[in-house]
């Protein structure tokens, strides 16, 4: 016990920098001995840093042959080293899931001797807890570059959700702080898990980003070529800051797989390609891929990262791009000063634009104007992005198409869709607006209620803003407040201590 | 206009519906053991009738929906001192306006309810998350929590598919009741804490992992206890077993 104690400790404490830690995607009864799946995932608890915890993060091992510099598993550093036994996690997955500790497992791993090597160890760990244990609960499995595509098979086989980490927001910043890591590595196995789940005809996207489109057919096959990416690459020439320069690897790939695409067109054409109608298999990572990065470790500008993402999402599909503020854990001559503040504001706004990719039809493109390369630091980029645009408003809440809704700050899914259905009976006042969830503090600026427009000020961007600065201001203090910065130890333990934790 | 008073069950309230349509009108629904006498009106003792219940429950199916009647069995669950009386006035309102009056949220009676509602949803999703179970002797499963309102059954279904081969116990210290259950059958008992059964050997080892692997995890430079109890409201830490001193470190 004392063993596992320690292997814990040290095993947690390296997997903690890894983002993801959601459990949703795919909804499961019990099919096996222990275990359910919940469709909208469910969070256990939250740790001091309020994040939340779902899963159980651990890496399977921490002894690295990677250098890479931001990495807490540098190879070298000095560091406590452990391993797992794939029986030893197993277990420990299952007496936590019993006492409702956790939804299932994340298992990621650094890289020891070679990626096969690693990924056999994963594989082996999960097996027993599929197979031996007749776990039915969540797994989630981090796929690491350069390992083989028929172990990656395998384990997306057992797994409910693969994650390859793209580390870094460019291909400049990945060879300068992950030498060791190459593009072209990282996009194979997000390509093949991408086939993989067109092939099963379980492919759906991220959010509401391809809402009634069926993915699951040739085009959104990654095969050859660049042909299937697009209008990709077309922001490079806008200003060189912002080289989101993944794309030539991201068409790089031969067509190798040409069975596998015919298998692909030959379900298409027996007439049941809609993803209605057609058998859906989800034996493979049915919750889809997702990746990572490291928000300000390199140079990057926000429009360069989010056109990564945007990248990301429209070829690969994945479900969501994770973003890291970098928290300098290493001291390095290439890293951003090891004394700075984890961008978290910047973290937190880039966070606010992905939703906005992902759920309410925003493209890259709209969310900078003119030669903006960063998001507005103190705005919310969608309120940004109003008041860029405040010819197409005030909107009339009875009129406004849904996606106008959608559009409007303070109004979201939930609360457009609300407003679509109370039209059908009755119209909507002004004050039916706060009881159907609309924040009105923002939305009034923005719309317009049988008529009558409730923004007391002048109808001027400065104006407008002012007044969203001014009203956001106490909340920006309270969520940004100095609890956030850079702790010693000695401090932590007291915050902790005055917040009652320890 | 006068007072019902009613037992406390939900056949009860159901009863005093079938009333309000045929005698007199209530001017609110109070249960029998907190009412306080205004003086004012009158109350009228309402027994609860099982035909009665029925012909109401029938009604509010067929004329308004199965949906909005698992909305007021949840809302009865609640905590909420007046839910009868707005279950009452959702109800009529029902009858009135049919299987469209979940729309109409611009109507008090609607956002009583639907408010009432969202609350006790939103603590049954806690309580999936936060029910904290400790191994027994002979395997049983033993969680104990204390939520404002009355979710056991709700969280029953949820618990049963996820440790069907587990006997599993959800105490809610609160109302002295469990929830029991075993291989997806399940019932709910009266429970006191002398029917808590003994505590398994190494249950302390695996709660001191859970802690030391919940106290690791949290990234210091990002510490933010407020987020933390934004999400984990300070009411429930008392029952998890991260938020608790251990006996013996």
């Amino acid at each position: 016990m004392e063993s596992i104690m320690k292997k814990l400790k040290i095993l947690a404490d390296s997997a903690k920098y890894d983002v993801s830690c959601s459990s949703s995607g795919v909804g499961r009864h019990n099919d096996g001995n222990i275990g359910s799946a919940h469709a909208s995932g469910i969070c256990h608890s939250w740790g001091a840093d309020g994040r939340c915890i779902s899963l159980l993060k651990v890496l399977f091992t921490n002894k690295c042959v990677y250098d890479c510099e931001y990495c807490v598993n540098k190879r070298s550093n000095d560091f406590p080293r452990a391993s797992f036994e794939p029986d030893e996690l197993a277990r420990l997955t299952i007496e936590f899931y019993r006492r409702n500790y956790i939804e299932g497992l994340f298992l990621s791993s650094a890289v020891e001797i070679s990626p096969d090597h690693t990924a056999e160890r994963i594989l082996e760990s999960l097996q027993l807890l599929r197979v031996k244990y007749g776990f039915a609960g969540y797994i989630h499995a981090k796929i690491i570059p350069g390992v083989s595509p028929e172990l990656l098979h395998r384990i997306g086989l057992f797994a409910d959700r693969l994650s390859v980490n793209i580390e870094m927001p460019t291909s400049k910043s990945l060879s300068l702080l992950a030498p060791q890591k190459k593009p072209k590595e990282i996009f194979a196995p997000m390509r093949q898990i991408t086939n993989s789940l067109i092939e099963r005809n379980i492919l759906t996207g991220p959010g509401t980003m391809f809402k009634g489109q069926n993915l699951n057919t040739e085009k959104s096959y990654i095969g050859g070529g660049r042909k299937h990416l697009g209008k990709m690459g077309e922001d490079l020439t806008e200003d060189m800051n912002c080289s989101a320069d993944y794309e030539k690897y991201i068409g790089f790939f031969e067509d190798t797989d040409s069975a596998m695409k015919d298998r692909i067109v030959q379900r298409n054409k027996t007439g049941v390609s809609s993803l209605k109608f057609a058998k859906r298999d989800k034996s493979f990572a049915p919750a889809g891929q997702t990746t990572q990065m490291i928000i300000g470790a390199g140079g990057e500008s926000d429009k360069s990262i989010l056109t990564t993402s945007e990248n990301l999402y429209r070829t690969f599909k994945m479900k969501r791009v994770y973003y890291s503020a970098y928290i300098p854990v290493v001291e390095s001559p290439v890293l951003p000063d090891s004394t700075l503040l984890p961008p978290l504001e910047r973290e937190h706004r880039i966070y606010q634009a992905d939703w906005l990719l992902r759920f309410y039809g925003f493209s890259v493109k709209e969310l900078f104007g003119g030669k903006e390369i960063n998001l507005d630091p103190d705005l919310d980029p969608k309120v940004a992005w109003a008041l860029r645009n405040l010819e197409l408003f005030p909107l009339e809440v009875n009129k406004a198409s849904f996606e106008m809704l959608m559009r409007i700050p303070g109004i979201g899914a939930v609360s457009a869709k609300r407003i679509i259905r109370q039209r059908r009976v009755s119209a909507v006042r002004f004050e039916d607006l706060k009881k159907m969830g609309v924040v009105l503090k923002r939305a009034k600026y923005f719309l317009t209620c049988l008529g009558r427009y409730y923004g007391e000020r002048r109808f001027e961007q400065d104006v407008i803003r002012n007044a969203i600065l001014q009203m956001e201001d106490g909340l920006q203090v309270s969520m940004f407040d100095n609890t956030w910065n850079r702790l010693q130890k000695g401090e932590r333990q007291e915050k902790l201590s005055s917040a009652g934790l320890i | 206009m006068i007072d019902y008073l009613y037992d406390g069950t939900f056949e009860g309230i159901l009863t005093c519906i079938y009333h309000n349509y045929y005698t007199d009108k209530a001017s609110g629904i109070f249960r029998k053991d907190e009412y306080q006498s205004t003086l004012l009106g009158g109350c009228m003792d309402i027994k609860t009738d099982p035909v009665k219940a029925t012909i109401v429950y029938e009604a509010i199916e067929k004329k308004i929906s199965s949906y909005d009647l698992r909305r007021i069995y949840k809302v009865y669950l609640s905590n909420d001192s007046d839910k009868e009386t707005k279950i009452l006035k959702y109800v009529l309102l029902g009858f009135h306006k049919g299987a469209s009056v979940s729309m109409l949220h611009s109507f008090p009676e609607v956002f009583d309810i639907q408010s009432i509602e969202k609350k006790v949803d939103v603590e049954r999703e806690r309580m999936l998350q936060f029910v904290r179970f400790s191994v027994m002797k002979n395997n049983i499963l033993y969680g104990r929590i204390e939520p404002d309102n009355d979710v056991l059954e709700l969280i029953a279904s949820h618990f049963c598919d996820r440790y069907k081969n587990d006997p599993f116990i959800i105490h809610d210290i609160g109302r002295r009741k469990a929830l029991i259950a075993y291989q997806r059958r399940w019932y709910i008992s009266l429970f006191d804490d002398k029917d808590v059964p003994e505590v398994s050997a190494d249950e302390q080892n695996y709660r001191r992992l859970w802690k030391n692997y919940f106290d690791n995890i949290a990234v210091r430079e990002r510490t933010n206890p407020r987020c933390q109890k934004n999400f984990m409201p300070v009411r429930y830490w008392k029952n998890l077993t991260e938020m608790t001193v251990l006996k013996n470190g």
